[in-house]
This record gives C-alpha cells, structure tokens and sequence, in this order.
C-alpha cells in the first residue's frame, strides 16, 4: 500500500485544486500540497445567491471568500471562485427539503461532499487541466497493488472526517487527495501559525453553509420551497393525543427540547408519521433503542458484498462509537443490519457507515419501516 | 502574460509615474495652506484641473475631483436629486448601465424617489425617443452612459440632450469607460453632468473626476472644508490629481492614434476568432462601439470556467463587468439585450489597450481556440 502523499517524484508541476473554505485545514492542505511538488489551484464554491449571504457569515458567503483570496495570496497560488448556486440547491438543499417533509432527517454535509465536491468541483477540475482535487479533510487514502483506493479515518480521532466522505466512489477515489488525514489539528493548528496564514487563529467554520440566521436549517428550507408546514398531533406510543406540533419538519428522532408538551416528565421524539403528519413521542429513553435498520442507497466503497450475513462495524451518525453489526444484503443497494447491542435514537435519513476497523466500506441511508 | 482587460483597469502610463512621484518627492503640501508649500501643491492640482477639462472641451471650474468613477456617478445622481427644489423625483436611466449608476438609482427608489430603466435593442443601443418618452414633469435627471463597459456600445447621449432641450431636466452620462478612448466634448454632447475615472485611461487608481456645467445645482454627498466647491470636501489626493492630470493630458495626445490601431486589432482579434472557432458571436457587433471592446459568446461554454483557463493559459480576459465577480449571475447587460441566461454565462470581454501588439492578439487568439478546444468545444 501506498501513501498518497508518497508520490513525491510524480508531484513535480502535476496541476491539484484544492477546494478552498477560508478556513484554516484546507489553507494548509494548499500549503502542504505546494510542498509536495504540486502546482496548485484554489476554489471556492459560491454555494447560495450573494443576496440571500451578504449579511451572514456563513462559508458560502463573501466573508469567506475574501478569506480564502487573502490565504491564496499569502500562499501565492491561484484563486477562483466558482458559482455553484444552482446544483447546490437542486442537488443538496432541495433533496434535503424533501427528507423533512418526509419526516426524515436530512445529511446535507454528506450530499454536498457526494455530489458537489466530489462531482461538480471534481469535474470542473479536469476542465481546468488538474489531475487531482485536494480538500482539508481529515481521512486518509491509500490504495493497493491492484490500484483499488480504500478510505480510511483520518489519524486524529477527534477530527476524523470518514463519516461525511463515505458516499464517494472507487472511481472518484482516484482523483482526490486528503493531504490532512495523517495530521492532527494540533499539527495543522501549528502549521497555519508557521506559515503565518491569516486565519491561523480562526474558529471551526463546521455546517456553517447551512446556517440560517434567527432560524433553524428546516425551516428556511422550507420557506425556500414554499410549500406549507405538515402541522398534526404528538401522541404517544397508544396513539393517545399529548398535544399539536406546528410542522413535522421541526422535528428529529431523539429530540427532547421544543415538543411543548404540558407535562411533568420529560419526552423525547421517537419517531415522526409522515403520513399522519403524527409525532411520536415517549417518555421512555429506553423506547428510544432500536436493534436494527434498513440501510438504502448504498455506496459500496469495498467488499466484503454481504451476500452472506457479515459482521462488520457500522456508525449511525457522526459522532457515534460504531457498534458491531451483521450485517446482511437485500438488493444491490440495500442491507439489513442487525446490531449487537441497541442503540439510541436511529434516525431514518441519517446516513449509516460501515467500517471495517479504520476502513470505510460503504454508506447507505437509514430506512426504519414503521 | 497577455493583457486584454483594459476596460477593467489600465497599467499607468510612464508619464504619469514620473508625474505622481515627483509630486510624492516634492509637494508634500496641503493645498489649502498659504505658505508656499501649499502654494506649490495648489499649483498642481490647478493645472490637473486644466488638463483633464482640456480632454473633454470642459472650463478647468467644471472639474470636481473625486475619489474614483463611482463617486462621481453617486455624487452626480444622489446630488443632482437631493439639490432639486422640492417634491418627489424622477429618475431616468437605462438597463445597460454599470452598478455605480443603476445601484444609487435603486437607492433613489428605495426613498421617495421613482426611476425608469430604458430598454435597449440587440446591440445594446437606447433609442434616444424612449428617453423623451419616459420624461415627465417631475423627471429631475436623466443619466445614460456614454460607452457600454461590457460590449462597448454607445450611446446617442447627444440625440437625447436635443430631445430634452428647454426641460430643466439634468443630463448626466458616466463616461467612464468612453473617455480617452473616443473624442469628447461636453458642449457638443450638451450634457450637464458626466463622470471619469482616473485608471480607466493609464492613470492611478481612487481618483475621478465629475465635470459639473457651470450653474448646475447639485448638493454634496459628504460635507466638511470648501474643497472641490465643497462638492468633494477633504484634502485633495494631491498625487493622485496631478496623475490623473497627465493622464488626460497624454489621452488627448494619443487618442487618434490609439483608437485607430486598437481598432484595427479588435477587428482582426474578432476575424480570427470567428474563422477558428464553431459557435461564437460577436455581441453587439452591428452597433457602434469603442475601438477597444469586444464581447464574444462561446456556445456551449460557461464563461467563467473559460476564463479561468485563459488565465492559466497566460490571458487576462474578464466575463463582463468586473466589479461583480462575486456573484457570477449572467450579465444584465447581456440580458437586457435579449441574450438567454446560458448566452448570456458564455461572453467573454477581451478589452484591448495601448500595451497590446499584432503579436499578442495572434497569441490571444491561439489561446483561446486551445482553450476552448480543452474543454471541449468547436472548433
């Protein structure tokens, strides 16, 4: 196996994009890839209409923009801004509007990875000439003697990206490069400080793209659509009415603050009926465990094809201890998986990541039949 | 590298480095002290004053510096509509205008004031009846530009002064992107008001200029000293003046010769383009325009993907205007001209300028058919 970041002979004036937020890892990612040989090129995606970010902060807006420029010319490479406006919405904002109104809960951070990063940017890359695109995650790329590429966690467990980069394929595998995955934050903190980068010092820029000032994410994609709130009953697990909701699309699996519930005992979301426009709630956090799922839409990065029933470790949401499951395939693109052990608050349109040790094996999307 | 975005800005002319930086050595003064320091500093700026009212037939008390193109539009529009009489305002301006006009115009309107936007036909031209025929009572000022910035077409800014001539209605045209380019005189355009800027025409940045016809009434924008006729209060930017100064004074120089040669190049540029490459237009090719301009839409190809490659490739160009890069929409001007959205994404505006030779547009043109060729389209 070898490191992509070996390849140091190759390097020499290989054309690299490196995808651009302002923020401070992909600013090292240029750092580091110029020291490797490559000729490198910053971007930054435009993801919404200036109008609708000119008064926020967020990593689409011109704040980061102007940040990244400033890095780029510190670092003395090359930078562009890209409008990626229209696939941002159609082929990340509005999927994710209609996963609420389905009473799901949307990974908007995964689809823009899956299909903007790693399609629109990626493709644009190879229009510009470049032979790779780098982003700051924190993963890590290897790939074998077969030159088949396996995605593995990045070094530093607190920072390791792999959960929102699992939806991206062997063939784009290929063409990316994560120069960040064997680096810890402390490191890349240290190497921004060096190389006296003007956002050394800046705070995590994390989901800022989806933040919607003085409102949740749910609730400007849905003033975005249009479309009006599916508003209906919270009722217990016997149907029995505890009172109104104004919209399921306010609502996720596992949820404790802001049901509006008169009681005396705390209760959480467990699960939302999309077609009785119903949320279901308990006050129980044991009703919360769920044994098993459906996993839909999978992305097979590499085998083992569970044709058989297979063990191998899966992760429900980001910042979970992945729980062993066996694991057992259904169609080309759908698995059941049955854990060891419960879990809490599994959460239908949530993405669930197969792992086998620090590899990535595939990412489906969390289907609980009700 | 091969510069052809001058319509953006222009290196400075020799002439006037050596200009600004002798006053940067040597007259430090404030032009409004009594001593002799400020009598020399004051002497510099009379005689920019003289030199840039010379480039346009202006008399030198018509000048007002200012801090760039953009001040001179907003002090032009906001002063000419907050000095008026009383009552509520008219505006009139057209589609094609840059942000500096149409942006203080939907401030206007965000006021008490209404506006009218003028269409325009296919090579972006006004039809100067339709400035008569939005005219009311009330209309205090019409602005149209002289020299479009992204496809270079000109305005009848001359045909629409004879239409509105006996009205007390303001004339104002941003000719930002016309001077030193083609030959103007303020008398013969009969315009009231008409905005410049000093690195558009091989001169420094942050410096402009707004000529005001003499008995103009127009308020000032920012308020403190009697400078600029307390139109443009604050110390004069003494270097920059005296650069924007030479550089009016070398435009009117060159001027024949300039727009002759640049002419000559845009035409072959566009030549070769079009027996190089399937799927090009010329914008606005049938109107008359600046000798230095030419806007080309590459069907089939986003514009800012094409640019960027150029740029790689070692040719400054610009899609459309430069001042909204970030946002990247289509341009307003190319929409305003009937071009559809994906057209409209496709321009390219090659911009040529007094450092371009024969030898650079033959490479331009080289570049742009690998270009294109790279990313797939015809050729």
């Amino acid at each position: 196996m070898t490191d992509t970041l070996s390849s140091r002979s190759r390097a020499t004036g290989e054309r690299v994009v490196v995808a651009m937020s302002g923020g401070v890892d992909s600013s090292v990612a240029v750092s580091l890839l110029q020291q490797e040989g490559y000729e490198v090129i910053g971007i930054t995606l435009q993801l919404q209409a200036c109008e609708s970010v000119a008064t926020s902060r967020s990593c689409c807006g011109v704040d980061s923009i102007s940040r990244a420029q400033a890095v780029a010319g510190r670092l003395g490479i090359r930078h562009y801004v890209l409008n990626a406006v229209d696939e941002f919405n159609d082929r990340v904002l509005e999927p994710s509007w209609r996963e609420y109104a389905n009473g799901r809960t949307p990974s908007p951070c995964l689809l823009c990875n899956e299909r903007i990063k790693f399609g629109t940017l990626l493709s644009r890359t190879r229009e510009l000439g470049g032979t790779r695109l780098a982003t700051g995650h924190y993963a890590r790329i290897t790939t074998d003697e077969h030159g088949t590429g396996s995605l593995l966690r990045g070094v530093d467990p607190g920072k390791d990206q792999s959960y929102f980069l699992a939806g991206i394929t062997q063939e784009q595998l290929r063409s990316v490069l994560f120069p960040l995955g064997g680096l810890h934050k402390r490191d890349v903190r240290e190497l921004a400080q060096r190389l006296r980068l003007p956002n050394a010092d800046a705070h995590e820029s994390q989901d800022a793209c989806l933040m919607a000032p003085g409102q949740s994410f749910a609730e400007m994609l849905r003033q975005r659509f249009g479309d009006a709130p599916k508003a209906g009953p919270i009722v217990d697990g016997k149907g029995t009415v505890l009172g109104h909701h104004n919209g399921i699309h306010h609502y996720t699996v596992g949820q404790r603050r802001g049901l509006g519930i008169q009681s005396p005992r705390p209760h959480w979301v467990k699960a939302i009926s999309r077609t009785e426009s119903a949320v279901v709630a308990t006050d129980s956090q044991l009703d919360l465990d769920g044994n098993e799922f459906i996993a839909t839409g999978m992305n097979w990065l590499r085998g083992p094809t569970f044709e058989e029933a297979g063990i191998c470790r899966v992760q429900v949401r980001y910042r979970h201890t992945p729980e062993t499951a066996t694991v057992k395939r259904l169609s080309p693109d759908a698995v059941h998986v049955a854990l060891a052990h419960p879990v809490r608050a599994i959460t239908p349109g949530q993405a669930a990541v197969f792992y086998d040790g620090e590899r990535v094996l595939g990412r489906g999307w969390i289907d609980v039949s009700e | 590298m091969i510069y052809l975005d001058h319509n953006a800005t222009t290196p400075i002319a020799p002439d006037v480095r050596t200009e600004m930086v002798s006053c940067l050595d040597c007259a430090f003064g404030n032009p409004s002290s009594i001593h002799a320091f400020g009598q020399e500093a004051r002497c510099i700026v009379d005689r920019a004053r003289e030199r840039v009212a010379r480039l346009i037939a202006a008399q030198p008390e018509e000048i007002v510096f200012t801090g760039g193109g953009t001040e001179a539009n907003n002090l032009a529009i906001l002063g000419a509509v907050t000095g008026r009489e009383s009552g509520r305002a008219h505006v009139i301006t057209t589609a094609v205008e840059h942000q500096a006009v149409l942006n203080p115009c939907r401030h206007l309107e965000a006021t008490d004031c209404q506006a009218t936007y003028l269409a325009v036909d296919a090579d972006g031209c006004v039809a100067p009846e339709s400035a008569l025929e939005a005219a009311r009572e009330d209309t205090t000022l019409v602005s149209i530009m002289l020299a479009n910035n992204e496809v270079g077409t000109l305005q009848p800014v001359q045909k629409v002064t004879e239409l509105l001539k006996g009205r007390t209605t303001l004339v104002h045209t941003d000719a930002v992107q016309a001077v030193g380019k083609i030959p103007i005189d303020v008398n013969a355009l009969g315009v009231d008001l008409l905005s410049l800027s000093g690195h558009k025409l091989y001169g420094p940045k942050g410096v402009g200029a707004l000529y005001v016809r003499a008995g103009t009434e127009l308020a000032p924008l920012t308020f403190g000293g009697h400078q600029e006729h307390g139109l443009r209060p604050g110390t004069e930017n003494v270097p920059a003046i005296a650069g924007l100064g030479k550089a009016c004074e070398l435009a009117g120089e060159r001027l024949a010769d300039d727009a002759a040669r640049l002419g000559s190049l845009r035409d072959s540029l566009e030549q070769h383009v079009l027996a190089q490459l399937d799927g090009v237009t010329i914008n606005a090719a049938d109107a008359e325009r600046l000798p230095n301009t030419t806007s080309i839409s590459f069907q089939g190809l986003t514009a800012d993907m094409l640019a960027i490659n150029l740029d790689l490739l070692g040719l400054a160009v610009s899609t459309g205007s430069a001042c909204s890069v970030a946002d990247q929409e289509p341009s307003h001007v190319l929409l305003a001209m009937g071009s559809s959205r994906t057209e409209a994404l496709s321009a390219i505006r090659f911009s040529l300028g007094r450092g371009n030779t024969s030898e650079d547009i033959m490479a331009a043109v080289d570049r742009v058919c690998q270009a294109v060729g790279c990313m797939g389209g015809r050729r």
